[in-house]
């Protein structure tokens, strides 16, 4: 019947728990405190010290302590058998051990929590170093719109060269065709006189040749002759002077 | 009235009440149940992570199946270690001592095993009553090795469990009493018989430990064999 006592009330404590279901009773959560409550030689709660200290003093509780154990001895109340032995033998086990691994054990705690709460750090740290980044990079973009304008005056001048290239361009293509067309009338034209003058001489070489008689010939050999003496005294003459 | 050293491991009862049920109920209340926090204090930070880890090793020789014993042999595993180390406290009693209790563990769950084996895998239940590579002449007399066997296996693990912890709780109170006894007579022999029971607390810890946990592994290899 004790054991379902027992059992009930657990279950009792558990089903009130339940019954709170709306959020007014889960929030505000209230913080856990950050160390557990002091104790002093590991089991002696500190306000035991502090209920007795105005009273009795420093020495108050630990007087306390020691009249309670001598007084359970003496009267027997507590008998001193093998279990005290025992009890000595575990006790020195459990304080050796708690001495030995307490601090490596609450430190292992504290890195377990300590994990979990860095990964949520980590999460939250990136989530606003990507927002910062992007916050970087829409400022960068607004002073590139600021220089849009310089962008595009380039690129209008580029344009205008180009034209203007092309235009000289096409300019000096018309110009040499017109040349080349000129030109080739200028040569016709040559090439005509030339050919009416060399016909010209021709013709009148071949009328000359042809009013030649013999009697002139024999004429014009002699009178050749005559003057290539006269020339022949002539360039003697100077040579010897 | 003469005092044994059995006595010890007479089931309790005050006024007709059996006390026994108030010392199987005391473990719950040593565990707190984790509230609905993010961050825990270390104490539910380290249970948390003792089970998770524990079940985890658990469960890895199991297939699926296996998986649903998971609460059953993660809080059976609790259950006995804590039973088993608050024993060794001075002036308590040990459930775990009681052959009934243990019995009570280890027939129906061992009986599950077989159950399940034998409905949903009749043949490869039975298959492992012999052993792969046999030589031919020996297989009737292996089967009936195997069967007996089979059929050890909850009385192993009950007694098992039992005689481990009563022969411990034994050793403890006689070297104690060796202790108490030789004190005024031999200081020296008795300071000797204490560092003997020093030693001996230890080995209790870690047996009370281990035979827990070779409780709860050797029905997850029964387990693990059959489903």
């Amino acid at each position: 019947m004790l054991s379902r006592l027992v059992l009930v009330s657990g279950g009792l404590v558990q089903a009130s728990r339940s019954f709170h279901q709306s959020s007014q009773s889960l929030a505000p959560v209230p913080p856990l405190p950050e160390k557990g409550g002091k104790v002093r030689h590991g089991i002696f709660p500190e306000e035991l010290f502090t209920l007795l200290y105005p009273k009795t003093g420093v020495t108050g509780p630990y007087m306390l302590g020691t009249g309670l154990l001598l007084y359970m001895l003496s009267k027997e109340i507590y008998v001193i058998n093998h279990e005290t032995f025992a009890a000595a033998s575990i006790g020195a086990v459990v304080i050796y051990g708690i001495k030995k691994f307490g601090p490596s054990v609450a430190a292992f705690a504290d890195k377990l929590n300590e994990d979990k709460v860095a990964k949520a750090q980590e999460v939250k740290d990136q989530a606003m170093a990507s927002l910062a980044q992007g916050i970087e990079d829409e400022k960068k973009e607004q002073w590139r719109v600021e220089g849009r304008h310089m962008l595009f005056d380039a690129k209008r001048n580029n344009v205008a060269m180009l034209l203007e290239t092309n235009y000289r361009e096409r300019l000096h293509m018309v110009t040499n065709e017109v040349k080349k067309r000129l030109d080739y009338q200028v040569q016709l034209q040559n090439l005509h006189r030339r050919m009416e003058q060399e016909h010209l001489v021709n013709w009148v070489e071949q009328s000359v040749i042809k009013s030649i008689t013999p009697q002139q010939e024999k004429e014009s050999i002699a009178k050749c002759i005559a003057d290539l003496k006269v020339l022949a005294k002539n360039t003697q003459a100077r040579a010897t002077v | 009235m003469m005092v044994s050293f059995f006595d010890q491991f007479a089931s309790p009862s005050y006024l007709g009440i059996p006390l026994i049920a108030i010392a199987i109920a005391l473990p719950w209340v040593l565990y707190p149940t984790p509230p609905a926090r993010w961050i825990n204090n270390r104490l539910i930070t380290i249970q948390g992570w003792f089970i998770n880890r524990f079940t985890n090793q658990l469960m890895l020789p199991l297939n699926v199946g296996g998986h649903k014993w998971a609460l059953l042999l993660a809080s059976l595993m609790i259950f006995l270690i804590t039973i088993n180390m608050l024993g060794l406290l001075p002036y308590t009693f040990t459930p775990t001592t009681q052959l009934s209790l243990n019995m009570g563990f280890a027939v129906p769950l061992w009986l599950a095993t077989v159950i399940i084996g034998m409905r949903n895998q009749p043949t490869v239940a039975l298959g492992h009553l012999l052993p792969e590579g046999t030589p031919i002449p020996l297989i009737p007399v292996l089967i009936i090795i195997e069967t007996i066997s089979l059929f050890i296996r909850p009385l192993a693990l009950g007694v098992r469990l039992t005689a481990n912890l009563t022969a411990g709780h034994l050793l403890i109170q006689l070297i104690a009493t060796a202790v108490f006894v030789l004190l005024p007579m031999m200081p020296t022999v008795a300071i000797l018989t204490a560092a003997v029971l020093f030693l001996l607390t230890l080995l209790e810890v870690a047996v009370a430990m281990i035979q827990a946990y070779v409780f709860v592994l050797l029905l997850s290899l029964y387990l693990q064999e059959n489903v």
